[in-house]
């Protein structure tokens, strides 16, 4: 059945029987019942004109039918809504003005309720996500962080049978390659213990997903495909299912490809490809067997209860595994969407705070229009009041109206907000979770029509019940003829000042991110970041003939070294070599830690560590500030040496000569077992220099200490290159593949994250507090300038309307010799003095509430930028007053009278 | 001629219901019926006497069909649904009740109290 014959079927259930059926039956009634009279002796006219009298009049049976049935409401509603889009349709200026107003705040809030329900209310797809946890540890000397841990097969599978465990997913994040094509491309792979597919519970969209099946025989070769993996590999092929995909120079079968919702995971790196996890035995080329857990626990199960159940299990676990674990640490479970709800959640509020805040002053922008456009209507109403209208029947109509005006904005909102709603994503993509897919399903369509319903009653009200209260006394005056000046008494008034007082609330907030963002960038960086691109190598591990000649320490340095040079022969590039998957800052190094010779026994002192190349200082021009950096020939040893940032001198050397102490970091080694480890990695090291500080934990918070170590003390089966260039690092891409090419013709570069490279400047672009704090610039500037365009339009027009209802006053004014500036000021007076009045009500609330904004947003609250809003509020309301009082002054006094 | 009566509120749908529940009937039909029953005691006219019908039509008591009256005229018949047979029998037994109730009430003689 098609969607119209279903509605047409739905309506004649409520309505069964047409308009010409039932007064076909009237008048048969009718005819019968007078005829009947005739044969009772009345004459024809009298007998139509009894017969009508008893029994009514056709033209009005369908009414009296659809009374009957229960529809009377209805028609009367469907008949105010008529009459509304009418009234609208009269009046285009004003439909235009008060729908726009709203759409903006409608458009807005649902934009972020959608982001809110995306990211905070339903941000994984998996079934029982909200029973999902991440169990995590956190050492006792450091109980402000946590971390994640790796379990084996055994283990898990121990684990899987803890009380408050329903199922458990293990996995394994792995660099991979694919391999055939042209050119080796990078992957990131994850195997998946084999219930993956009933632990997530998200049906594929092509295929189907890991089943326990394709554990057996050490694990069948098939693969399941991201989403996005399989639009950039494949261009979204639907009959991908059961091709070959070579990765690391062995076939694999596609099996299915997920829903694009569907991003595991974004704590660890979404995955372009899942594996069964199996297959990793039979691997030569996986550096660690090992699986990190996830739980979902059993449906009422408390977290407390769980994580004393599962703690015992897994401190018999660390006993195995001492070197997986601290000294001393709990289990917390925690769930999945915990860390974007702490980190995502303020911002989000704050954002809904500032959309709530338009909304309201669109809101009042419509309520203002309403009255002073009631003025006009006042006639229209009072007639029908005069003909039996009751006041509810009048208030009904006018709020009626106002539903029309904020469901055509809604309209337009909800339309915008689809694009709004990824803005906050463009701006800021690493606060949100991967999977979050933002777009317009059912609760977001009922929350906006709900919104829309609420605005249209919250801005009608006020002027519905202001108009209707007139009685019927006036009408019978006629229209107000003659010289009567405006009633002194003004709602609107108190609305502008409302408004007034909130955009300033906005500007002031938008004022304060601004300049803190302004700050921040300002922020000196200790490194030049410009024009310095970052550069990521795979080593072939998988490949027997490539990997025998650099699985040795000293073959792969020279591999490395050699790459580097042939980089460094390409004019205007200077490259470095980096160890450190974390090098990149401004947040870099893992926390280790050490301990300092003569310093006696304290407390395990900690200090980021970061592998690099000797020439890292000079690409990324960090000032030296004691003694020297290491040569090539300790580069190679790596032993021995150690180089350290001026805030570890500060904190742990603070009373002697830094130089020539001694330092050891006893974890410095790697569980991979593709690394190769110096001689002496965790043994004695002397500090031989100090560097500058560079902002290693983020743009805004200080330096922590830092040790920089040669980069061939651990090295990894990848390296990584900084590279400055002499402008736009990118244009030298391919001249930098050519030379990687050179010594190494299928050695690829890394095309992980940021689409292969990206620059030191992307890297600060990405940083948390960075794009936060860009975010709320952007989108509170966005915010403020849109309140003030409300706001102004409201002051604009209603003096403009006050001017236009009080024509024939001005022109008396004029003409009996008033000035004009006087006449201008009598028509600008109120609005000025409301907009003043809101400007003031507003500086007092601001610095209160600016105060509370400032520190949600993690930024100091800067009062100056109030008193800027503050002055460009009030010129551009002055603005808003003049323009249209201007208007009064060039009335002539003739045709002012003739006016009425 | 009787007095006329006038009706309580309520009570004409459930003589529309008696009347149907001899035949069906139309409209006009029901009327004469309702009247010739009572002895030409009831006004029943003045307009609510069709909303009545599109009441009880739409509670699905009774059910209206085209056909051909006596005197070869278009007419709308109302039968009883059984629904409506249900309805007319709960109806007239707390209607009986009812005035049993409040007749014997005003019978009581003052001894009797």
């Amino acid at each position: 059945m098609s969607l119209l014959a279903a509605i047409h079927k739905l309506w004649r259930s409520i309505a069964p029987r047409t308009h010409s059926d039932v007064e076909e039956e009237f008048r048969s009634t009718l005819d019968a019942y007078q005829e009947d009279l005739i044969r009772r002796g009345l004459p024809e006219g009298a007998a139509r004109r009894k017969a009508r009298i008893d029994l009514g009049q056709p033209a009005t049976q369908n009414e009296t039918y659809r009374d009957a049935i229960g529809l009377r409401l209805y028609d009367e509603l469907s008949g105010d809504i008529r009459y509304g889009i009418r009234a609208l349709r009269r009046n285009p200026g004003f439909a235009a003005v008060a729908v726009l107003s709203l759409a903006l705040g409608i458009g807005a809030t649902t934009a972020m309720f959608s982001l809110i329900y995306a990211v905070l209310l339903h941000p994984f797809p998996y079934a029982g996500a909200d029973r999902i946890m991440n169990p995590v540890i956190i050492d006792d000397h450091h109980p402000g962080e946590w971390s994640w841990f790796s379990l084996s097969k055994a283990q898990l599978d121990d684990l899987r049978l803890a009380p408050p465990v329903d199922s458990l997913l293990g996995f394994n994040p792995s660099h991979m390659e694919i391999t055939g094509g042209a050119l080796p491309e990078d992957i990131d792979g994850i195997y998946l213990t084999e219930n993956a597919g009933t632990f997530f519970g998200v049906r594929p969209l092509l295929g189907r997903n890991i089943e326990p099946s394709d554990a057996a025989n050490g694990g069948h070769a098939v693969v399941v495909l991201n989403y996005r993996f399989w639009q950039r590999h494949f261009g979204g092929d639907p009959n991908v299912n059961g091709r070959t995909l070579e990765i690391d120079h062995a076939p694999y079968t596609i099996i299915g490809v997920m829903p694009r919702s569907f991003a595991f995971n974004g704590s660890t790196g979404v995955g372009d490809v899942y594996l069964p996890g199996s297959l990793m035995q039979g691997l030569a080329n996986v550096p660690d067997l090992s699986y990190i857990p996830w739980i979902k626990l059993r449906p009422h199960v408390t977290l407390a209860a769980a994580d004393a159940a599962l703690a015992p299990i897994v401190h018999q676990f660390a006993k195995q595994h001492p070197e997986r674990f601290p000294d001393h640490w709990q289990l917390t479970l925690q769930s999945i969407s915990m860390t974007y709800r702490q980190e995502t959640g303020p911002t989000l509020a704050l954002l809904l705070a500032g959309v709530v805040l338009l909304l309201i002053i669109g809101c009042a922008n419509c309520s203002i229009l309403m009255l002073a456009r009631g003025r006009s209507r006042q006639h229209e109403l009072d007639i029908r009041s005069a003909i039996g209208a009751s006041r509810w029947r009048i208030v009904r109509q006018l709020l009626v109206e106002a539903v029309v005006i904020s469901c055509t904005g809604a309209v337009l909102g909800v339309a915008a907000s689809y694009w709004l709603a990824k803005l906050p994503l463009l701006l800021s993509p690493d606060s949100f979770p991967a999977e979050s897919v933002i777009r317009i399903n059912l609760p977001i369509l009922v929350f906006s029509v709900a919104l829309a319903l609420f605005c249209g009653i919250l801005f009608g009200l006020v002027p519905a019940l202001r108009l209707s209260r007139h009685g019927s006394a006036r009408v019978i005056l006629g229209r107000q003829i003659g010289v009567v000046a405006a009633p002194a008494k003004h709602r609107w008034s108190v609305l502008i000042a409302a408004q007034v007082a909130l955009t300033l609330l906005l500007m002031a907030t938008a004022g304060t991110a601004i300049r803190c963002f302004l700050q921040l960038m300002q922020m000196p960086l200790g490194y030049d970041p410009s024009n310095v691109m970052k550069l990521g190598i795979m080593l072939h591990v998988h490949n027997p003939g490539e990997w025998s000649h650099i699985q040795s320490r000293e073959a792969r340095i020279t591999y490395i070294e050699q790459i580097q040079e042939k980089i460094a022969s390409i004019p205007g590039v200077s490259p470095v070599a980096v160890g450190s998957d974390d090098a990149t800052p401004p947040y870099t190094g893992a926390e280790r830690s050490f301990e300092i010779d003569g310093t006696g026994d304290r407390e395990q002192p900690q200090a980021r560590v970061m592998l690099v190349g000797q020439r890292y200082f000079a690409v990324l021009r960090i000032p030296l500030i004691e003694g020297r950096i290491w040569n090539t020939d300790e580069n190679t040893r790596g032993d021995f040496i150690a180089v350290v940032n001026h805030a570890f001198a500060t904190r742990y050397l603070s009373s002697s000569n830094a130089l020539g102490r001694q330092l050891r970091i006893p974890g410095l080694t790697s569980r991979n077992r593709f690394a190769a480890i110096s001689a002496q990695s965790t043994g004695w090291r002397q500090i031989i220099g100090v560097v500058g500080d560079v902002r290693n934990d983020g743009v805004d918070r200080p330096v922590v200490p830092a040790i920089y170590l040669p980069y061939t003390v651990v090295m990894s089966p990848w390296a990584q290159f900084f590279v400055r260039t002499q402008g736009d690092p990118l244009t030298y891409l391919h001249s930098i593949r050519a030379a990687i090419a050179s010594v190494a013709p299928d050695q690829q570069i890394s095309n992980g994250t940021f689409n292969g490279t990206f620059t030191l400047n992307d890297a600060i672009e990405h940083d948390a507090q960075y794009s936060r704090q860009r975010l709320f610039s952007i989108l509170f500037g966005v915010f403020s300038v849109m309140a003030l365009a409300l706001a102004l339009v409201g002051i604009f027009s209603i003096v403009a309307y006050s001017v236009a209802q009080r024509t024939t006053e001005f022109g008396v004014r004029l003409a009996l010799g008033a000035p004009r500036a006087h006449v201008q000021w009598v028509a600008a007076r109120i609005a000025l003095v409301s907009a003043g009045a809101g400007i003031v009500v507003g500086l007092a609330f601001d610095s209160f509430l600016g105060a509370v904004l400032a520190r949600w947003m993690q930024s100091a609250y800067a009062a100056g930028s109030l008193f800027a809003a503050a002055a460009l509020l009030a010129l551009s309301a002055l603005l808003a007053c003049l323009l249209p009082a201007r208007h009064a002054t060039t009335v002539s006094p003739a045709e002012a009278l003739r006016y009425e | 001629m009787t007095k006329p009566v006038e009706l309580p509120q309520g009570t004409l749908e459930m003589l529309i219901l008696k009347a149907i529940s001899l035949g069906p009937l139309h409209g006009y039909g029901i009327l004469l019926r309702i009247q010739q029953i009572s002895g030409e005691r009831l006004e029943i006219l003045q307009g609510s006497f069709y909303t009545a019908i599109y009441r009880l039509e739409r509670r699905g008591w009774i059910k209206g069909e085209w056909g051909e009256s006596e005197n070869n005229r278009r007419a709308r018949f109302y039968r009883l649904t059984a629904a409506g047979t249900r309805q007319l029998k709960t109806e007239t037994a707390k209607w009986t009740d009812m005035a049993a109730v409040v007749a014997g009430i005003l019978d009581k003689k003052a001894d009797e109290i």
